[in-house]
């Protein structure tokens, strides 16, 4: 049977070792005792009493939260900027895909050192203008990490929101901005009556993907302050390495995943159920 | 008109600003690969550079680990990439041919698997890849990265064969070939753009992946690029000339792959107007 290798090999890599996962959080288990002893809700009551368990969910919150809506914000930017017939807008729509596909190893290291506070060519730039009086700590800053952080993952991602909102914007009837304008629309109105509305499915499937993307986010954070300083960066993803792999507790590990799982289920129950998102697409052709 | 010509100005100047936003941490990076080490912790900077020097990439391949990262970054890409395709491409087909009982939960599950945390996955993983000793090997790696994206391939492969008709296979039955003859010479050809993003898609991910091989792979002789670029940053006294000429030239693959979807797959986006 065709499927036959596709089939083993999900089972082996993935079903398996995610229904393992999935158990393991129910189960005593460490990396220094091979032997898995049944545990109950011990581990989760364990994670439901430390408050770093807490504080890491907030920063998860704010981090996922700031960076979707900042990608969107740098989305409709470009996506409404480069949906305009203007010169040399082939290489301006590769430059804004670029950063998306760049390993996120080059995106960390890139901004670790332009925002570098000793030598960052930023700083240097900020001094120069005279917008700070004295270089800005950026990701060593208590502060200043997280926003930091969120900046980066604008900068990463937002191409892939600008990507979908040009697609959308593309396959807007051109019909309907002449009706908008023969009513007496102006620009201000037909991006509020006509491509708001018909952006209004894709704005809510890239807040969607992206959401859950950036609540799973690990190695963008690792690279650029594993989490610190003093935990101002440790979201939920950080938290559960430092368990599984500092600690080597890997049945708290999981249970771990397991909270932060039954969130995202959460999320897509209420994205799927309240915002329907196949049947607006057919509304708006 | 005038009016008209002042905002075709005003969106040009806004769009300018915005790709410099996204333009300059690649310029940067790219200046300051090629900028000697003397001059590079000597601040201000000139933003505009008139010479170059090519001694940081003679460096990183003469005093460090590099190359050693470097093929086995490709290693592990080329076999994902062989995996993915081959399983991919009979997985679609076989989707998109046959009825079989738990067809639809098989690929409702294969979009499922997008939602679990990649750390939930790499805890077991890491638990089995011990026990069986495949931590640091290419193929424990190269399961693992097949375990992220055969999953979204397969959904791939399922739509492009969809898309080619099965009355192309019907004739080629019909002047006496065989299923399998039918698949290669008929079917194959027109899903090519299929198989080809499936590779692509394989290859970017394994070799942009840090968590799995920063997490299975503990041992320095078999660390990928990305891993092996983390630990440049450790080290005492950072070489950011060193760290960016490595960056550079991980990101060539990018590079040649944006150059490669700007006349190639935009058109499928309804992006090539």
């Amino acid at each position: 049977m065709a499927i036959g290798p596709a089939l083993i090999l999900l089972v082996a890599t993935a079903y398996l070792p995610i229904a393992f996962a999935l158990t393991l959080g129910f189960f005593h288990r460490t990396a220094f005792d091979p032997r898995m002893t049944w545990a109950g809700l011990a581990n989760f009551s364990w994670l439901l009493h430390q408050p770093d368990l807490w504080a890491a969910l907030w920063r998860s919150m704010v981090f996922t939260i700031g960076s979707v809506v900042f990608q969107i914000a740098f989305g409709l930017f470009f996506g409404l900027l480069l949906n305009k017939a203007i010169l040399g807008r082939g290489l301006m729509r590769s430059l804004v895909i670029l950063p998306y596909m760049l390993p996120t190893i080059v995106i960390g290291l890139v901004f670790n050192w332009i925002l570098n506070p000793e030598f960052g060519v930023v700083n240097q730039i900020l001094l120069q203008l005279s917008i700070v009086s004295r270089p800005a700590p950026f990701f060593g800053g208590l502060h200043t990490a997280m926003p930091s952080m969120i900046l980066v993952t604008g900068w990463q991602y937002g191409s892939f929101a600008a990507l979908l909102i040009l697609a959308r914007l593309q396959s807007i009837n051109p019909r309907l901005y002449e009706a908008a304008r023969t009513c007496g629309a102006g620009t201000w109105r037909c991006f509020w009556d006509v491509t708001l509305p018909n952006l209004r499915s894709t704005l809510l499937l890239i807040a969607f993907l992206r959401g859950i993307w950036m609540f799973n986010k690990f190695d963008l954070i690792w690279i650029i302050t594993q989490g610190g300083p003093l935990k101002a960066t440790e979201t939920l993803p950080i938290y559960v390495y430092r368990i599984a792999f500092e600690d080597f507790n890997f049945g708290r590990a999981s249970a771990a995943c397991l909270l932060m799982f039954a969130i995202l289920l959460a999320v897509s129950v209420v994205y799927f159920r309240y915002f329907s998102p196949t049947k607006e697409i057919e509304v708006g052709r | 008109m005038t009016y008209d010509f002042a905002k075709r100005w005003m969106r040009m100047v806004t769009l300018l600003v915005g790709m410099t936003f996204v333009a300059f941490p690649l310029y940067w990076m790219f200046m300051t690969a090629l900028t000697p080490r003397s001059e590079l912790f000597k601040p201000p900077y000139q933003l505009l550079r008139t010479s170059y020097s090519l001694q940081n990439i003679e460096e990183l391949f003469s005093a460090t680990q590099f190359l050693t990262f470097m093929t086995n970054s490709l290693i592990v890409a080329f076999g994902a990439v062989v995996i993915n395709v081959i399983a991919a491409t009979l997985a679609g087909y076989a989707l998109s041919r046959f009825n079989f009982r738990f067809k639809n939960l098989f690929v409702a599950s294969t979009l499922w698997t997008y939602m679990f945390p990649p750390i939930l996955l790499v805890i077991p993983l890491y638990i089995i890849f011990s026990a069986i000793g495949f931590r640091n090997t290419y193929t424990g790696l190269i399961l693992a990265h097949v375990s992220i994206s055969l999953p979204l391939n397969i959904w791939i492969m399922w739509q492009y064969f969809q898309i080619v008709p099965v009355s192309l296979e019907e004739a080629a039955w019909t002047s006496g070939a065989s299923r399998l003859r039918a698949l290669w010479e008929v079917c194959l050809p027109s899903a090519l753009p299929g198989i080809i993003s499936t590779a692509i898609f394989a290859f970017a991910l394994s070799w942009n992946d840090f968590s799995f091989a920063f997490i299975l792979q503990t041992d320095t002789s078999m660390y990928t690029l990305p891993v092996g670029l983390a630990t440049f940053v450790e080290q005492s006294a950072i070489h950011w000339g060193l760290i960016m000429a490595s960056s550079l030239l991980v990101s060539i693959p990018t590079f040649g792959l944006v150059i490669f979807l700007q006349r190639y797959l935009m058109q499928g986006f309804g992006l090539g107007r």
